[in-house]
């Protein structure tokens, strides 16, 4: 039987298309002393450090070798993970392995991308195997263009309901004190005038490249008491990968494909009793790189039938204040430091959980969270979060 | 006003560049399509999938796939596409794509899904359903980069 | 860059000659922006204390390594220094700043408790040795674009 894991502490950097100001590690540095004041924490009780970054993105490889001191990492076991934009899903789950396993007691996990470094589109093109990529590769934006064409063709959803999802987000990230792009719209018709990216996604659909980190300092249960008096529980992670469709990455028109989406949600809503997911959970932060893709991932973790996800956004289900709110930070298309982003929808889970979510706190009571990262040829990282355990 | 601090930045602009080797069954592709313009995908002998790109291992069946190899249907249908409109970087050559650069998911007859560029340009003709046809380079000192030897999917009315 | 591949003799295997080409800007941040700057302006080799251990790193960095300090405190050390390591590397290379051979060395200045890696010029290969003293020749200032090539090499004294 698993050791019970705690979020103790939390801290992220505010996030910028561009920081000449400081280096990557310096950058890191600010999230991981956030994080610690956050905990009340000295470095010294650290034990190891788990890290996520995608070191094609910026083109310093192996970022490892610069990271130990602004990570306060020096003299302790630590791992970097890259594993696209799963990554800090990837290392949450690295820390939460162990922590749950009593090797480690006091663990961080840390998240970072800078990515006004280099073309983070260009470098997942580079990513494909040489001879396939010149085949229709243009990096993760292609693909959900895809998506999107295929979710409106099968699903009878609409432009103004992607629209309606970035006017959600903006909501959201405008009273996010840590969000990248807030551009205070008031109207879908601002998102369906912004102009084509790859069609049929538009500017406001996708996700901006953005600098930042976020860290997460995870505990045992006997640690996590004396550290603090609002324990967040990390009750379960499950991490899916696979190879890439044959039929479409991210939007399969055929509906024969297997998604890792159903295969880890299906697994940690059986591990933990979970058969009506919306009165079950509370609140989902999910990595959604377009608004197309939202309402796609809606359907895949089963918030709702299949087919149904725009409905969701239309009815306002998903809002702050609506009955099952997704991603009231302003989520990925507002904010994508890519290896810090799967560790920001945990760390925004814990701040609702923990009622610290300030200015973006749901109206509703927030118990049980759940938090997912997407990557690579769509892998899926899930976190489970609870109050009480 | 206090003044901006000046900030040092380090611009590196350097092809990196590498051999990298196709391994015995992507090789096979690279012979066939050379030798006799033919796109041809390895079977796997339990679900009886053609595999595309080849592969060694059945990713659903988990079970080596063998040699036996089947040529892909030169037509299909096409499934999803899209279109370039903000220009992005293409990593491969060093220069932005030139627009729009259609590229779409290709329902081949045998089932399989070819993902490849479309040669019409025209928005407004790009279209779900539509079927497309192979277009291969014709000459024989130009091939010999595997499934680029066949460097778009042309429309045809049928 | 046209792509191009070839045929293994004797296998079914091909080798793809590709690239990856994308351009990267790095920034030196706050901290290795005024230790450039100031090897640029005032042709001095800077760098920062930690107020816990009292070490001093050279190049100049924003955390001790050890004691997770945030370095704030400045120090101006001296341009010469001994050489702790060094190698020669004869193979030219795009990656190498001049034309090989080049000698790069690790040298540690008086006043810093770290070692600087830097290149070893005007030396005899001969004369190289660990523990030589050398001094940093620096580039004139016309041509000096706060680059740590701003100083031309280590010259030995």
């Amino acid at each position: 039987m698993a050791n019970k894991v705690a979020i103790v502490g939390i801290g992220q950097t505010y996030h910028k298309s561009n920081r000449p100001d400081v280096n990557m590690p310096e950058m890191v540095g600010e999230a991981v002393r956030a994080a610690l004041e956050d905990a009340d924490m000295n470095i010294k009780d650290i034990e190891a450090t788990f890290h996520a970054n995608m070191e094609t993105f910026e083109g310093i490889y192996m970022p490892d070798h610069i990271m130990a001191a602004e990570m306060g990492g020096f003299g302790k076991p630590g791992l970097k993970v890259a594993t696209g934009g799963t990554s800090g899903g990837s290392a949450v789950c690295e820390g939460f392995y162990m922590v749950a396993s009593g090797l480690q007691d006091v663990v961080m996990v840390v998240g970072y991308e800078k990515q006004d470094c280099g073309d983070t589109t260009a470098a997942i093109t580079a990513a494909l195997v040489p001879s396939w990529s010149k085949g229709a590769a243009t990096g993760a934006i292609g693909e959900f263009a895809k998506q999107a064409l295929s979710y409106m063709e099968t699903s009878g959803a609409k432009e103004e309901h992607a629209a309606m999802v970035r006017l959600k987000a903006d909501k959201g990230a405008c009273r996010n004190p840590y969000a990248h792009l807030k551009l205070g719209l008031t109207s879908i018709d601002q998102v369906l005038e912004s102009g084509y990216l790859v069609w049929p996604l538009r500017f406001l659909d996708f996700c901006p490249q953005s600098c930042g980190a976020c860290v997460l300092i995870l505990a045992s249960e006997e640690k996590a008491k004396k550290i603090t008096k609002k324990p967040v529980w990390l009750a379960d992670v499950e991490v899916v990968h696979q190879e890439p469709f044959r039929a479409g990455t991210f939007g399969d028109p055929t509906g024969t494909e297997t998604y890792t989406q159903h295969v880890a949600c299906e697994n940690i809503y059986k591990r933990n009793g979970i058969t009506n997911v919306r009165r079950d959970i509370d609140l989902a932060e999910i990595y959604e790189p377009s608004n197309w893709e939202e309402m796609n991932l809606y359907e895949h973790f089963h918030f709702c039938e299949k087919g149904e996800g725009w409905k969701l956004i239309e009815k306002g289900v998903t809002e702050m204040d609506g009955e099952f709110p997704v991603n009231p930070s302003g989520g990925v298309i507002a904010t994508n430091p890519i290896g810090a982003t799967p560790i920001i929808r945990v760390a925004e889970a814990a701040l609702q959980i923990r009622g610290d979510a300030g200015e973006h706190q749901a109206t509703r009571d927030v118990k049980t969270a759940l938090a997912s990262a997407l990557g690579g040829p769509n892998w899926t990282t899930l976190a489970l979060l609870k109050r009480e355990m | 006003m206090a003044k901006e601090p000046e900030y040092i930045i380090v611009n590196i602009d350097t092809p990196r560049k590498y051999n990298w080797s196709t391994g015995k069954y992507l090789g096979h592709v690279y012979a066939e399509a050379k030798e006799n313009k033919k796109l041809v995908g390895n079977k796997c002998p339990k679900c009886k999938a053609i595999m595309w790109g080849p592969t060694i291992v059945c990713p659903k069946c988990k079970v080596e796939t063998g040699w036996e190899w089947e040529e892909l249907p030169e037509t299909g249908t096409v499934t999803q596409y899209t279109y370039l409109v903000f220009p992005l970087w293409d990593p491969h050559y060093g220069e932005r794509w030139a627009n729009p650069h259609p590229s779409g998911t290709i329902l081949l007859e045998n089932g399989v899904y070819q993902r490849h560029f479309l040669e019409e340009t025209d928005p407004e003709k790009l279209k779900v359903g539509m079927r497309v046809q192979a277009v291969w380079k014709e000459d024989y000192d130009e091939r010999g980069l595997g499934m680029q030897d066949v460097p778009y999917y042309r429309t045809i009315e049928e | 860059m046209q792509t191009t591949s070839e045929k293994i003799e004797g296998m079914d295997v091909w080798l793809y000659h590709g690239q990856i080409y994308i351009p990267n800007t790095f920034s030196a941040g706050a901290t290795g922006s005024r230790f450039l700057t100031t090897i640029r302006d005032k042709a001095k080799i800077t760098g920062t204390r930690c107020k816990e251990c009292n070490r001093v790193y050279v190049p100049a960095r924003s955390v001790c390594k050890d004691c997770f300090a945030q370095l704030k405190e400045w120090v101006e050390v001296s341009d010469k220094g001994t050489v702790l390591s060094y190698t020669i590397d004869s193979e030219p290379k795009p990656i190498h700043p001049t034309d090989a051979p080049v000698i790069y060395g690790i040298i540690q200045l008086d006043g810093a408790d770290t070692g600087f890696v830097h290149m070893i010029g005007g030396a005899d290969p001969e004369q190289l040795r660990i523990g030589m003293r050398v001094q940093a020749v620096f580039k004139p200032k016309e041509e000096r674009i706060g680059s740590v090539l701003d100083i031309k090499h280590f010259k030995p004294l």
